[in-house]
C-alpha cells in the first residue's frame, strides 16, 4: 500500500523546525482581560469570600447580595467589607460575575443577578459549597437556585475551587 | 493560566517526579495486543513515563516488560532473539526472563549461579481486551486489575486503537473533557462521520452552540455535563466522565458504539492516544469495524506498520483550505482525531499555561488540574491513594440524555453514567 505524503508544505513556516522553536511564544505581559465581580448569594458564602478576597487580584471585587425589601427580583448589595454598591454600576465595567453559595437562601438574587448579566451580555459561572450532587441537602438546593441562572456551575465545590478558578480566569 | 510551577508539576512524569508516582499508581495501557500477535514473536520497544522498555511474549506465551538495555554492557534488547522461554541479547548471549530475571550468561561456568543475581527491571504485562497493561509502580501497593468495561466486553463488541501524538499527555487529555470544542472543531463530523450521524441528539447540537456546564465531582474524577436546550421544559444533557490520571469516555449519539480514550506519557514531548469504541448490547457490525479502523470516528488512519498518523506534523495534516472554507471540515483537517491531534501538536511540545486566557466554558479543564495536583501532592507528601486506583471507579460510562429542566443532571442520571451489565447505555 501506498501512502500519500504531501512533500511540500503548503506554507513553510507552519511547521517549527525544532523543539525549541515549537515552544515559541511571544513575551509580552498580558493584560488582565476580565473585570470580575465576585458575589456571595448568602451567610456562609459570604464567610469564605471575605477570605478569597484578601488573595492579590487584579480587577476583581467582591460583594455580598441581600434579598431586597422591595419587589421580587430586587437585590442589595455590598461590598464585602461592608462598604456600599449598586448592582448597575458594578455590572457596568464587568465581564464575568461569578456568583457563589451555600444553600438556597440566595435564589432571589441569583435570579436577579442572572437577568441583569443575561440582558448585558455577561458571562455568569456559580459554585456552590459542599456536595450539590446528592439531592436533599442544602448544598442541591443551591444548585438548583443557581442552574438556571450561570452558564458554567461547579455543584461540589469547596474554597481553594473559588481561588483556583479566579486565578484561572485571571480577574 | 496556571501557574508555572504547577504547569512544570502535571506535565513531569518521568521517574521521580510527582506526577511520574501518580501515574505509577495505577494499571495504564502499554501497548496493543495485537503489537505482540504471538508467542515467541519479535519484541517491541516501548517508551513510558520516560522509561525505555522492550516488550515481549515469549515462547511460552507469558508477557513481559523489561528494561530495554541488557545488564552486561547496554545493548538494546529490542535486537534480542526471543528464544525458548526468554529474550537473549545477540551482542553476548545473555539471556532474560519475562520478569527480566537473567537466566543465561554464556560466558560463565555452566553450573555458575552469576545470572541468578543479574535481574533487570520490569514490570507486569497483562492482556484484557485489546490491551496489554502495566502497572509500573511499587509492587507492594499493586492494585487489582482494571476494570474498564470496554475491555471487558466480549472480543466481537470491542476496538481499540493507538495513535502517536507529538505533545505533552496533558494538553492532549484536555481536550477530552473539553466539550465546548465539539461544537466548533468536529462540527462538520456530526453530520458526515459515520460513526456519529443520524442520532437526534446531533441535531441538539448543532441548534444550540452555547451549552450549559455542570462540572461535578465524582468517585474516581469527574463528571463534566453539557447541557443544550432540547424540546419545551427539558434539556439534552451530554455527560463525559473522567477518571483518573487519563481515561476518558465521549457521550454518545444514537445506538452508535460507545467511545473514549486514555492518554499516556510516552515522555514529557511525547504522548499515546488510544481510542476505543464498544458497544454493551450487541457486536460492532462489519461496517462499523471497518470504519474504525478505516480511521473515523475517534480513530486515526495511520501509516500501515506504525503507529504515526498518515497527516501529521510533517505534512501540515494534510490540510485542505478548500474545505475548511466550505465547513465540511472545520478546520481544514480531516477527522476528528487528526482534528484535535493538529491543533493540540501546534500548541507546541509542552504548553505554556501561564500564557492561556481560560473562560468560563474551560472549568472542567480546571477543575481537572487541580484534582491531578491534589492528588499528586497528596501521595507525594502524605502516601494517600489517589481516585481512580479503585477498580470500583472504573465502573462509569458517558450518557446523553434529556432531562426535565428542574432534574440536577448527576441526581437523575446516577444511574446512567455507571456500569450496568445487561443495560444499554443511556443515549439519544
Ligand atoms: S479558540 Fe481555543 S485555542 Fe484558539
Ligand atoms: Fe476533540
Amino acid at each position: 500500500m501506498t501512502v500519500a505524503v504531501q512533500t511540500q508544505t503548503l506554507s513553510s513556516c507552519a511547521r517549527a523546525a525544532t523543539a525549541q522553536e515549537a515552544r515559541y511564544r511571544i513575551d509580552r505581559p498580558i493584560a488582565p482581560s476580565r473585570a470580575g465581580r465576585v458575589v456571595a448569594l448568602d451567610e456562609g458564602a459570604a464567610d469564605v469570600l471575605s477570605r478569597t478576597a484578601q488573595h492579590d487580584w487584579a480587577n476583581a471585587r467582591f460583594y455580598v447580595c441581600e434579598a431586597g425589601a422591595g419587589a421580587a427580583g430586587d437585590v442589595v448589595l455590598r461590598g464585602i467589607d461592608g462598604g456600599p454598591a449598586t448592582l448597575a454600576d458594578e455590572l457596568a465595567s464587568a465581564s464575568v460575575v461569578v456568583m457563589v453559595a451555600t444553600n438556597d437562601s440566595g435564589v432571589g438574587g441569583a435570579y436577579a443577578l442572572g437577568k441583569a448579566c443575561w440582558e448585558r451580555g455577561i458571562q455568569t459561572a456559580g459554585l456552590v459549597l459542599g456536595d450539590g450532587t446528592h439531592a436533599g441537602t442544602a448544598a442541591a438546593a443551591a444548585v438548583a437556585a443557581l442552574r438556571p441562572h450561570a452558564r458554567v456551575l461547579l455543584p461540589s465545590a469547596d474554597e481553594a475551587d473559588v481561588v483556583d478558578l479566579l486565578s484561572a480566569l485571571r480577574v | 493560566m496556571l501557574r508555572q510551577d504547577i504547569n512544570e508539576l502535571l506535565t513531569r512524569t518521568g521517574p521521580g517526579t510527582a506526577m511520574g508516582e501518580l501515574f505509577r499508581q495505577y494499571w495504564m495501557p502499554a501497548c496493543l495486543a495485537e503489537e505482540l500477535p504471538e508467542d515467541g514473536c519479535p519484541p517491541i520497544r516501548l517508551k513510558l513515563l520516560s522509561e525505555r522498555l522492550v516488550a515481549f511474549r515469549d515462547s511460552y506465551g507469558n508477557y513481559g516488560l523489561i528494561d530495554e538495555f541488557c545488564a552486561h554492557r547496554g545493548a538494546s534488547l529490542w535486537f534480542g532473539r526471543n528464544e525458548d522461554g526468554g529474550l537473549r541479547c545477540p551482542y553476548h548471549g545473555w539471556k532474560y526472563d519475562t520478569t527480566g530475571q537473567c537466566v543465561e550468561v554464556p560466558s560463565e561456568a555452566d553450573n555458575s549461579s552469576f545470572a541468578e543475581n543479574v535481574k533487570l527491571t520490569s514490570y507486569p504485562l497483562v492482556k484484557i481486551g485489546d490491551v496489554l497493561w502495566t502497572y509500573m509502580g511499587d509492587p507492594a501497593t499493586q492494585p487489582p486489575l482494571p476494570e474498564f468495561e470496554f475491555a471487558l466486553t466480549p472480543p466481537e463488541h470491542h476496538y481499540t486503537s493507538k495513535r502517536w501524538q507529538q505533545s505533552n499527555w496533558l494538553q492532549a487529555f484536555e481536550g477530552g473533557i473539553d466539550s465546548s470544542h465539539v461544537t466548533f472543531l468536529h462540527s462538520g463530523g456530526l453530520r458526515s462521520d459515520p460513526l456519529f450521524k443520524g442520532a437526534k441528539g446531533n441535531q441538539y447540537n448543532l441548534n444550540d452552540t452555547k451549552p450549559f456546564f455542570e462540572v461535578a465531582d465524582s468517585d474516581g474524577g469527574l463528571f463534566v455535563g453539557a447541557r443544550r436546550n432540547a424540546e419545551e421544559g427539558s434539556y439534552y444533557w451530554r455527560i463525559t466522565p473522567w477518571v483518573m490520571p487519563s481515561f476518558t469516555m465521549v457521550p454518545p449519539r444514537g445506538d452508535h458504539p460507545i467511545h473514549g480514550h486514555f492518554w499516556i506519557p510516552i515522555d514529557d514531548e511525547n504522548c499515546w492516544a488510544y481510542s476505543f469504541d464498544y458497544h454493551p448490547m450487541r457486536p460492532l457490525t462489519e461496517a462499523e469495524r471497518q470504519a474504525m479502523v478505516d480511521g473515523h470516528g475517534v480513530h486515526s488512519k495511520n501509516i500501515p506498520g506504525t503507529y504515526r498518523p498518515e497527516a501529521n506534523m510533517d505534512n501540515d495534516y494534510l490540510m485542505n483550505r478548500e474545505k475548511q472554507r466550505t465547513g465540511e471540515w472545520y478546520s481544514g483537517v480531516e477527522g476528528i482525531a487528526i482534528q484535535d491531534s493538529s491543533l493540540q501538536e501546534s500548541m507546541g511540545p509542552i504548553v505554556d499555561r501561564t500564557k492561556e486566557r481560560l473562560v468560563p466554558a474551560d472549568s472542567g479543564i480546571i477543575k481537572a488540574r487541580q484534582k491531578l495536583y491534589r492528588a499528586a501532592t497528596a501521595l507525594r507528601d502524605k502516601g494517600v491513594t489517589p481516585p481512580g486506583v479503585d477498580p470500583a471507579h472504573h465502573h462509569v460510562r458517558s450518557a446523553a440524555v434529556v432531562l426535565p429542566q428542574k432534574e440536577a443532571f448527576l441526581a437523575a442520571a446516577r444511574d446512567d453514567v455507571r456500569v450496568r451489565p445487561g443495560f444499554p447505555i443511556s443515549s439519544v
